[in-house]
């Protein structure tokens, strides 16, 4: 008995050694990458936080921008759906209509009370102002490059109230719904997120390749550019550059200046690894076995040498992709970045550090939590990948 | 010795093409903006209600010497930073840029190296606890600590720290000086005034550094861990902190001090927003007063070549430290 069982665990830990010695490289970093706990959760939260900045219209209940102010609700505290008080329960959740009044008792200034005895119920797929998930509309430099796509038009939104406003965010001074804005927000970093990563990886993959395939004297020269533009500090440079900024630019074009300056300047880190790796690949035996075999140069780099790095390079991307959000975000903080039109979490931030906000409206700092949150999960995720795609990380661990 | 001489030589030149390379590209981003500063020079004396004409603005410009190509342009305004220290006037305040910027260059810098060294008075002792704790707690703590290093920016952070402040003791901590303090001349209760206040931004400008500071350490600090010579000192019988001070410690020590210069890179770019935020009136937000507000491109030129150069020279002096410590670096066979 106790024979077979062992043998039966020998088998299967045969098998399992087949199984891993036949395994492709993506199947070993997506096995890799399910073993790590942490990792999960974060690309789940990811994977989340992605879908709801790619349906924000969908998800929000008012538009992020002017026109979906609410007049009577300025500064209002964030209103949290109940399912009970005292004066009962009820299935479907509900808010309390508010009322605003500004008197002499109250030193003229606005003050926002609720009214508890009067509610008002949650609704779903509720009509309202209309918007496409897929809405492309640049108005860029140049007629030939205007682009203006409208897909998936709808007017439903997922919750509102039949009556006032429901803001679970609460409000900020113009009276736009801060959860709306954060939505919309975080679609604005993936996109700029995205553009500047793509920008910066064309670049450090022309710069970062040619140094690294032709070496030599033109790999020095590229390195000590390189070595010299990565030690100017990229905030203030950026600064620099987003001063360009002519006023007059719409919304959409400063959001492609922003995009393009930021993978202008983010390629550097990102090409010096490119090159570093095509220097070692390079040199490798299986590299020379298969020009020994008579391998053509363009078989060697295209079956060769770009397999054995793409997982490095999507992980690079990942762990890029963090720092030009954050870029963004401390560009838009200062009012040099994306204006308002344009939700970004920068923007959204640009007020908090008033006395006024810090003391009276801290919920201001609502859409910091989803900043964070959203970071760290790159960070994690991005980590995570790095330590699947590399094949020693669990002897080195 | 030669050999030295030769490595601080080679270090020396490198820090200097570095330089000439920043520096055209700081100029060639000066030269970008539209308008030059004759057209700047008589749209205001426009406004003051003179007559204007095409001619005016080509003497001007002859008289400021921009009707010469650019690359002579730049020569001369190299040859100006480096030989003189001069930075010119800048077009909008019509100041000399070295006045306005001498005594609130200086407190940044302090400012910016007291960050960094308080950086590294927290990360190492920190890095090498951790690396030689097996404790699981103390390791995931410090690995998310340092994420929170990327994603908790230093201008969130200090928003934070703001609010919480506000709302518990109803000060915003901000500025670095108090009230009565701000206009006074320098004294020893100015001073201490200075450092009461001064500890936030300090540590709020070198808190990313820390973070990534940390993880560094710790990241060397494993990897000597495991090494022979580790093994043999502990097999003669040498242990605990005495052990990881004398033989980890100094071997990871290399690539931490090797990594001053970007840590100063990273401090320095937290500098603006966080001085905007903490109105520290003397340090970065000049910048963001430069570029913002008047799109004054000489003095923003400027600050970002002075930045850039102080960068270098800590790069430069870091490299020399090491190749002082170490002789395997001095005679080039690593590094």
């Amino acid at each position: 008995m106790r024979l077979m069982f062992w043998r039966k665990r020998e088998l299967d830990q045969q098998k399992l050694k087949e199984a891993y010695f036949t395994a492709s490289q993506g199947q070993l970093i997506r096995a890799r990458f399910k073993g790590n706990k942490t990792s999960m959760v974060a690309a789940w939260a990811l994977t989340i936080m992605i879908l709801t900045g790619l349906f924000a219209p969908f998800l929000s209940p008012y538009a992020p921008d002017i026109s979906g102010r609410d007049k009577e609700y300025e500064n209002g505290p964030p209103q949290i759906p109940k399912f009970w008080d005292e004066n009962g329960f009820s299935w479907r959740p509900f808010i309390y209509a508010t009322e605003r009044k500004r008197s002499f008792e109250t030193n003229f200034r606005w003050v926002i009370t609720q009214n508890r005895d009067e509610r008002r119920y949650l609704q779903y797929f509720v009509k309202d102002w209309e918007y496409s998930l897929l809405d492309i509309e640049w108005d860029l430099p140049g007629d030939t490059f205007d682009v203006n796509v409208q897909m998936f038009t709808w007017d439903r939104h997922l919750f509102g109230v039949d009556k006032g406003g429901i803001h679970i965010f609460g409000t900020d001074g113009t009276g736009k719904d801060i959860y709306s804005r954060t939505l919309h927000a975080i679609y604005t970093s993936l996109a700029v997120g995205t553009l500047g990563v793509l920008i910066s990886f064309v670049l450090a993959l022309i710069i970062g390749g040619v140094a690294g395939y032709f070496g030599g004297w033109i790999d020095s020269v590229l390195q000590m550019i390189t070595d010299a533009i990565r030690t100017v500090p990229p905030i203030p440079l950026f600064m620099a550059l987003a001063a360009f900024m002519p006023d007059e630019w719409s919304s959409e074009t400063r959001f492609f200046f922003i995009a393009t300056i930021l993978g202008l300047i983010g390629w550097p880190t990102l090409a010096r690894r490119i090159r570093t790796h095509l220097l070692t690949e390079r040199a490798q035996e299986y590299v020379l076995a298969a020009q020994l075999s008579g391998a053509s140069a363009s078989h060697i780099i295209r079956r060769h040498l770009l397999p054995s790095f793409t997982s490095y390079i999507i992980v690079d991307l990942m762990i890029t992709f963090p720092y030009v959000v954050r870029s963004e975000t401390a560009l838009s903080f200062i009012g040099l970045g994306l204006t308002d039109p344009v939700n970004s979490l920068g923007s959204l931030m640009q007020n908090v550090s008033k006395a006024d906000v810090l003391l009276n409206y801290q919920w201001y700092f609502i859409p910091v939590i989803f900043f964070i949150a959203f970071v760290l999960a790159f960070v994690f995720v991005g980590d995570g990948l790095r330590d699947a795609a590399d094949p020693y990380s669990k002897t080195k661990k | 010795m030669g050999q030295f001489i030769q490595f601080t030589l080679t270090r020396a030149f490198m820090a200097l093409f570095t330089l000439l390379t920043v520096s055209l590209i700081v100029f060639t981003l000066m030269e970008m903006v539209p308008g030059n500063c004759a057209e700047r020079y008589l749209a205001f004396k426009n406004t003051q209600g003179q007559q204007i004409t095409v001619d005016d603005i080509e003497a001007e410009e002859r008289r400021l010497g921009l009707d010469r190509p650019f690359l002579i342009r730049w020569a001369s305004w190299v040859g100006n930073v480096f030989f003189k220290g001069e930075f010119g006037d800048s077009c909008i305040l019509r100041l000399n840029i070295n006045q306005l910027l001498s005594d609130k260059y200086w407190i940044s810098l302090g400012i910016c190296l007291a960050a960094l060294i308080l950086a590294y008075l927290i990360a190492i002792p920190v890095g090498i606890y951790s690396a030689s704790t097996p404790s699981p707690v103390t390791n995931n703590l410090l690995r998310f600590l340092s994420y929170l290093g990327l994603a908790l920016p230093n201008f969130l952070l200090a928003l934070i720290i703001m609010l919480i402040s506000t709302v518990l003791f109803g000060d915003s901590l901000t500025g670095l000086f108090s009230k009565e303090y701000r206009d006074a001349a320098w004294s020893l209760a100015k001073f201490q005034d200075f450092l009461s206040r001064a500890w936030l931004p300090i540590f709020v400008l070198g808190w990313s550094a820390t973070a990534f500071a940390m993880q560094t350490v710790r990241a060397l600090m494993l990897d000597e861990i495991g090494k022979l010579y580790v093994t043999a000192a502990a097999a003669r019988g040498i242990y605990g902190r005495r052990l990881l001070w004398r033989y980890p410690a100094r071997h990871a020590m290399g690539p931490v001090i090797n990594s001053l210069g970007f840590d100063l890179n990273r401090i320095f770019n937290e500098l603006p927003v966080v001085a905007l935020i903490l109105t520290l009136t003397e340090a970065g937000a000049l910048l963001i007063e430069a570029l913002a507000r008047s799109n004054d491109q000489q003095l923003a030129g400027a600050i970002i070549f002075l930045l850039t150069a102080s960068i270098v020279i800590v790069n430069f002096v870091t490299d020399v430290l090491l190749a002082l410590m170490d002789p395997r670096i001095r005679k080039g066979l690593i590094g």
